[in-house]
């Protein structure tokens, strides 16, 4: 259970009266949504309905058409290091001319970090996501999972405070899915950071979550929350077996069926 | 070197060999005057007795000099405006127009106007080829630079880079490809130009040479020296592909 949920503490980010519109097209419209420090909050609802609109407003991709989006109180008005974003086309998000350990090495020389620093930097976050043999291959001479766990070790580096992953997983197959899915609780175990998760897929959501969130799309909007009461550290084997996992996956599978009659 | 190229290479020279074997019969034959047209065997060998001589190293040292600079000239003109013009998509706008104005002007053409200002010099000779030789690297430039992904461009946003990073971090190495296949075409214009401007401006290079063999109706020593012409142009070429290739090895 998320102690994080409890009332009293103020929201790490905050969406206050959302709305989104696209050349007059309302996009998403009266989202009013606040994340907690260590939450991990899955979104879900069909394409369209405006689950990457949101998380770019929280990456501050994108200012809202009206209302605010706050981070530990203050306006987003544009990106920041304490947030790091996955993109699910891991392959158009890194840097093809850079080998993996270039790629990480790009955070630090945003940063400034020296020089003499970087090198022991750079091997232990590529070691975390078990990338330290291939830290002189090019991104190209890596598998689809090997390429994402890297944009995840370059993640890593910027040690953010909040992660915003769109489909992270979505272009992997099954297996490779599960075993980041595992390392990015892990992660997020480790380092006590909150995750906004947006996935088209409901099990992963449930498995992943404390909290899912459900949004019908024309225009987008949240139409349902639901806590996910599952024991931690969740299990890719027990865990889709229990009778919460179970119901909220019928749950949420009548919620999806019910957006597209 | 799998079997496939190794026959490739092979009909490759034969096809060369046998160009040469037409040309060395057509001479023999008398189907052209050998005062026109000299066998290989005699351009060969007016090749070899010319660089025996000795005046033939300094004058292709020069050639290769004035390809050489030109082209660096060229190629820096070009990285440096074409990312000038590039980073900006108003300043795009703006020079767009300009620059497609002057760029199918012949670069010849400047000859009579940078004469007129610089005189029968090498920084003369330098600028034209500098001038002629720009364009397809920065046309590839700024198009290297159009060419960035959109999802680039947001992990660029989202890292906060400035825009010097951007330009030396994403930009450029987007544009690599391109400014490098750029560069390949600006060098065999370089050589171009690299003739035309010594045989213009009496400036003693390789060009200058074969125009005063021409004149002294030497076929073989002329037919000679365009044979170095194309050695030169075909290794240049190479060593620049070779570096190429090198500078892309991250693709797949």
């Amino acid at each position: 259970m998320s102690e994080a949920a409890a009332p009293a503490e103020p929201a790490l980010i905050a969406f206050r009266g959302i709305e989104v519109a696209f050349g007059g097209k309302p996009i998403l419209t009266g989202i009013d949504l606040d994340m907690h420090k260590g939450e991990f909050l899955c979104v879900v609802g069909p394409s369209g309905c405006g689950k990457t609109t949101l998380l770019r407003l929280a990456a501050g991709l994108l200012p809202p058409s009206a209302g605010r989006v706050l981070y530990e109180g203050h306006d987003i008005v544009g990106p920041q290091r304490d947030v790091a974003v996955v993109f699910q086309d891991y392959s158009d998000a890194l840097l093809p001319w850079r080998t993996a350990s270039g790629n990480v090495s790009l955070v630090y020389e945003t940063l400034g970090t020296p020089r003499d620093e970087r090198a022991d930097r750079i091997a232990s976050v590529l070691a975390r996501v078990g990338l330290a043999e291939h830290a002189d291959k090019y991104p190209s001479q890596l598998s689809g999972g090997m390429q994402q766990r890297l944009q995840i070790a370059r993640c890593l580096a910027q040690e953010p405070k909040v992660w915003l992953m769109d489909e992270p997983f979505g272009a992997l197959d099954a297996i490779t899915r599960q075993s980041l899915q595992d390392e990015i609780l892990r992660i997020v175990a480790d380092t006590g950071t909150t995750v906004f998760f947006v996935t088209h897929d409901l099990e992963e959501a449930i498995y992943l979550g404390h909290r899912v969130i459900a949004m019908k799309p024309h225009p987008g909007r949240i139409a349902a929350t639901y806590p996910v009461d599952l024991p931690h550290p969740r299990d890719q084997r027990t865990t889709p077996e229990q009778p919460e996992f179970m119901h909220l996956r019928r749950v949420l599978l009548e919620f999806i069926r019910g957006t597209q009659t | 070197m799998t079997p496939k190229r190794l026959l490739l290479l092979l009909l490759s020279v034969g096809v060369a060999a046998f160009i040469v074997g037409i040309w060395q019969l057509a001479s023999n034959l008398h189907w052209v005057s050998p005062i026109f047209l000299p066998p290989p065997d005699r351009a060969w060998a007016a090749l070899l007795f010319d660089i025996e001589r000795g005046d033939l190293a300094s004058r292709v040292l020069l050639t290769l000099e004035h390809m050489f600079y030109g082209w660096l000239l060229a190629s820096l003109g070009g990285i440096l405006i074409g990312s000038a013009v590039g980073i900006s998509s108003t300043a795009r706008a703006y020079l767009a127009p300009t620059l497609e104005f002057f760029r199918p002007l012949p670069a010849s053409a400047l000859f009579p106007v940078l004469i007129a200002f610089f005189g029968l010099t090498e920084n003369m000779v330098l600028v034209v080829i500098g001038f002629g030789a720009l364009w397809p690297t920065l046309l590839a430039t700024i198009n290297g630079f159009a060419t960035v992904k959109p999802r680039l461009h947001e992990v660029a946003r989202l890292m906060r880079l400035s825009r010097r990073q951007f330009i030396l971090s994403i930009a450029l190495p987007n544009a690599m490809p391109e400014i490098l296949a750029g560069m390949r075409l600006s060098l065999t214009i370089a050589l171009i130009l690299s003739v035309t401007g010594e045989i213009l401006s009496g400036s003693p290079g390789l060009g200058y040479w074969i125009m005063l063999q021409a004149r002294a109706f030497r076929a073989p020593d002329l037919f000679a020296g365009v044979l170095l012409f194309g050695l030169i142009g075909y290794a240049s070429v190479q060593i620049v592909s070779l570096l190429e290739s090198w500078l892309l090895r991250w693709r797949a």
